[in-house]
């Protein structure tokens, strides 16, 4: 190949890269600006403009996976700029578009436009319809960002647009208590686990001096190598699965899921059964060769991610709602997924997300009707169609399978353990502070210092 | 004295002209003059003047102006990179504050006292002078110590802020005799000195509001005047008169910087972990402004330009936020009282607006990706953690902690079952005006931050006395 067409290929994938960014989020800004300035658009222009967006993005997608494939997918790293420079640290916007990040595009894309299609119908004359469809191309442009993302700085960005749309989509319906306490439940959890991604990033800043995956890995995926020392790959490898643990609701953070059920039907299906649960994933798989460099964390990785499997599975099959059970089975599936990507596989796990978020998605979405065909059937069969389940738990002896009943009907070990001897004393902690904050105010200044007395604030707007 | 000192002095003398010819006038026509129309033209020209001061610095090449002997160390009129930052954005500070206030907090006499606070703030930007600096000290903390006290039910947080600041008061008098005593005093090489370096720290670390002087900071917020909350802790004069007076040794961070910045660590932590379990609205305000303005002084003080471009980002990124978010709060108080954050309000039918706002503004401050934040946050954690790992731990702690609180303040304060059965509380277009404009700012500011972060490199070299890479040696006379 000369260098003239190398160049010329090198433009193309540079400019469908770029649209494949820009196409959700000027939808983002068209559609969010005027709701902001309090007139939002019509629900039709709505729909069309995401749906447009989402489109454009998964043929831009579409035409670079063909471009990668006849050239055997040899990467494209796509400098689109420098966001800012300040002495030795520059923050640059490197993309990549390679066997991992285009086909990805292309299943994520599609999915939202799919799951457009049928949210303009189901939520027609929702009160929350312009935010359900602004936070919708929010996670679109987050998502593209995360899975196109050459640095870890900009996976990043993305990966922050995936964690605040997925908590606002499960607090959509904010007027019922259940739902906005399991919105606050699922962001907790996920800044708490973001903090292994940034400090993740700064160690990356450190060891090689940079955030771009170029730098750090070395070949092409899947089969790229990390030469990192084996202490910081350890570190880093550490840091990077604490990140993906809460993110795809792995044990010890199992206990936002099943909860986050409680948004709307579309975003349950794109976030929980497709996309938002294997973004840990994907953050795995993008680094994979860290792994590769620090087999204790792979170990590690493979027995949370078996643990979750077993977990999932065993809790979701005392679900008593239909939604709730495919929580399970999507965290059963996230989990297998994860030690796989622990035990070295990288294409396998790939087309095990595409195949499973496929699969899922389309059950969350069939599950309102599904309920209601399914009390249609056992009404007119006078019963309930066909013959239970065969599960392997029936092997077991009946002592252990009560047992294993009453931990599945508390939702697992986990949860209540990380309550207890994390969350409830950290809380009670910082409680007794903020108390003794308000009694030494009160002690220097009176009864009423600091307690919020009325004061001339209040009246006319 | 060239053309670009002469208008930026004229400039930085209209800043604190205009707002005491505002409050002349209010004083004078009391009512009658319409003190939001007084106050918004004083406040208009103060903005003007401002973007003329950062615009003669920035066309002379980034040149710091003084004028006055350097008597007792220091020029009484300085204008260099600090002042062209922070003038301007003070300006559009208090001028959001004024256009956003309910129409009952702008009692003439209220305005004309925050005007005097305005001109004290803005003639302090414009000094570097160390008696200058303690005398304007004295009269911000008597500004804000009256807008308090006046206050209906302000009296007891106003004696917890004398109790604080009137001893940072006497701190900071007695630190800078002994610290201008001791020449040359930007080195503080002898006994004297040094003792006086410690005190004016300990002054500036009350002022400031860091652990363990910190209580009356939330507290000024929860049980004083948010106008006066607001002026008083944005600009954060602690700070700057930290980086006048303590920062920019040639010879290195003296120990009182390196004392000051751990304390400003831990309380940016501390504040951000306490904000997460706050039972009203102001008190998440108050801690969560407490934290962020802790982060500033942690690079401040240090001795890479990175960390102190870090810090002057987050002062400018913080401070539209959380003047954005204590708006927001002031406004939906205007409407139905002051907002516990205890239980769900669900507030979100009746102030759909707001509720977007105040989302915005939240993760405006939290390092959101395309808001200043994230720059401010990109280069405060890269630079920190270049120089101490115990700094990026708490950093990236303080962005945990601060992230959880503004999400749970939100969806307390708008989810929940309708509680108020009354008709929808639209908001007003001067408000949305005022809040879509300090967006503007963040974003604009967050998805081009080039030219903004190149300007804060410039001050920040010209602060640490450090030549820029492309850049000659800083001329002896560069800093004041």
């Amino acid at each position: 190949m000369t260098g003239v067409e190398a160049s010329l290929i090198h433009d193309t994938v540079a400019g469908l890269v770029s649209w494949q960014l820009v196409a959700p989020a000027a939808t983002l800004v068209l559609i969010g600006l005027p709701a902001l300035l309090g007139r939002p658009l019509a629900e039709r222009t709505t729909t069309r403009l995401v749906g447009a967006g989402f489109t454009t993005s998964f043929l831009a997608a579409l035409a670079t996976l063909v471009v990668l494939v006849r050239r055997g997918f040899a990467p494209e790293v796509v400098h689109l700029g420098t966001l800012f420079e300040a002495g030795h640290h520059a923050a640059t916007i490197e993309l990549v578009a390679d066997a991992l990040s285009v086909p990805y595009v292309c299943f994520s894309t599609g999915l939202c436009a799919l799951v457009n299609a049928f949210a303009g119908k189901y939520l027609h004359r929702e009160p929350g319809f312009t935010r359900f469809f602004v936070l919708l191309a929010l996670f679109g442009t987050g998502m593209n960002l995360m899975v196109l993302a050459g640095s870890i700085d900009v996976l990043f960005a993305g990966w922050e647009f995936l964690g605040i749309s997925s908590a606002l989509l499960i607090g959509f319906f904010h007027e019922r208590r259940n739902a906005v306490d399991a919105a606050l439940r699922a962001f907790t959890t996920y800044r708490v686990c973001d903090v292994g991604l940034l400090a993740a990033g700064v160690v990356m800043h450190q060891a090689v001096g940079s955030g771009d995956f170029s730098l750090l890995f070395v070949g092409r995926w899947p089969a790229a190598t990390c030469g990192l020392p084996a202490a910081t790959a350890l570190v880093l490898a550490l840091l990077l699965v604490f990140a993906a643990l809460g993110k795809s609701a792995q044990v010890p953070f199992t206990g936002w899921l099943p909860r986050a059920m409680e948004g709307p039907t579309p975003s349950s299906a794109i976030f929980y059964g497709a996309l938002s649960i294997h973004a840990g994933a994907y953050l795995l798989l993008r680094c994979g060769a860290v792994l590769d460099a620090a087999p204790a964390a792979a170990w590690l990785l493979v027995v949370l991610g078996a643990g979750t499997a077993i977990h999932g599975a065993l809790v979701g099959s005392v679900q008593t709602d239909l939604k709730g059970m495919l929580a399970y089975a999507s965290m059963t599936q996230a989990g297998i997924i994860l030690a796989e990507i622990g035990c070295g596989l990288r294409v396998v796990p790939l087309v095990h997300v595409v195949s499973h978020a496929v699969l899922r998605s389309l059950q969350i979405l069939r599950s309102p009707s599904a309920m209601h065909d399914r009390h249609e059937l056992a009404a007119a069969l006078g019963g309930p169609p066909g013959p239970g389940s065969w599960s392997v738990l029936g092997l077991l002896p009946a002592a252990l399978t009560r047992r294993l009943y009453r931990v599945a009907l508390d939702r697992g070990l986990d949860e209540p353990l990380v309550m207890q001897f994390v969350v409830g004393p950290l809380c009670r902690a910082l409680t007794a502070a903020a108390a003794a904050e308000r009694r030494w105010v009160a002690f220097l200044g009176g009864s009423a210092a600091g307690m919020g007395l009325p004061n001339d604030d209040g009246g006319t707007p | 004295m060239t053309a670009f000192e002469n208008v930026a002095f004229i400039a930085a003398g209209t800043t604190v002209a205009a707002p005491l010819v505002g409050a002349g006038v209010l004083a004078v026509a009391g009512g009658r003059a319409g003190p939001r129309r007084v106050a918004g033209a004083a406040l208009g020209i103060v903005l003007a003047a401002a973007a003329v001061v950062a615009g003669a610095w920035y066309g002379a090449g980034g040149a710091a102006f003084t004028l006055g002997d350097r008597l007792i160390g220091g020029s009484f009129l300085t204008v260099d990179g600090l002042t062209a930052l922070l003038m301007p954005f003070i300006a559009v500070v208090d001028l959001a504050i004024l256009l956003a206030a309910p129409r009952r907090a702008l009692e003439p006499r209220a305005v004309a006292r925050m005007l005097l606070g305005v001109a004290t703030t803005f003639a302090m930007l414009a000094t570097a002078h160390p008696a200058l600096l303690v005398v304007l000290w004295v009269a911000s903390a008597v500004s804000t110590w009256s807008a308090v006290r006046r206050s209906l039910g302000g009296r007891p947080t106003a004696r917890v802020y004398a109790i604080v600041v009137g001893t940072a008061v006497i701190l900071m008098i007695v630190g800078t005799v002994l610290l201008v005593a001791d020449p040359p005093w930007e080195r503080a090489h002898g006994t004297l000195g040094a003792v006086g370096g410690w005190l004016v720290a300990l002054a500036v670390m009350m002022r400031k509001g860091l652990v363990p002087f910190h209580s009356w900071y939330p507290a000024l917020y929860t049980g004083g005047p948010l106008a006066a909350a607001l002026t008083a802790t944005i600009p954060q004069v602690a700070s700057y008169t930290a980086i006048r007076l303590l920062v920019g040794h040639a010879d290195g961070v003296g120990p009182e910087l390196v004392f000051l910045a751990n304390a400003a660590l831990v309380t940016a932590a501390y504040g951000a972990a306490l904000a997460v379990v706050q039972r009203d609205a102001r008190g998440l305000v108050g801690h969560l402004a407490m934290s962020q303005s802790a982060m500033v002084l942690a690079g401040i003080t240090a001795t890479e330009p990175m960390e102190l471009v870090g810090a002057l980002a987050v002062w400018v990124s913080s401070g539209l936020a959380l003047t954005g978010i204590g708006l927001v709060v002031w406004v939906l108080e205007s409407r139905a009282g002051r907002i516990s954050i205890d239980t769900l309000q669900g507030r979100f039918a009746d102030a759909p607006s707001l509720a977007v706002f105040f989302l915005l503004f939240g993760l405006a401050s939290l390092g959101f990706p395309g808001t200043l934040s994230f720059v401010a946050d990109d280069l405060i954690i890269s630079g920190a953690l270049g120089a101490q790992t115990h700094a990026g731990v708490l950093v990236i702690l303080t962005t945990m902690f601060a992230g959880i609180a503004v999400i749970r303040g939100w969806f307390r304060i708008f989810g929940g079952p309708v509680t108020i059965d009354a008709p929808r509380h639209a908001i007003l277009p001067r408000e949305r005006f005022v809040f879509v404009g300090l967006l503007a700012i963040i974003v604009g500011l967050g998805l081009w931050p080039g030219p903004f972060v190149r300007s804060l490199d410039v001050v920040a070299h010209s602060v640490l006395a450090m030549p820029r890479a492309e850049e000659g040696p800083v001329p002896p006379g560069a800093k004041p």
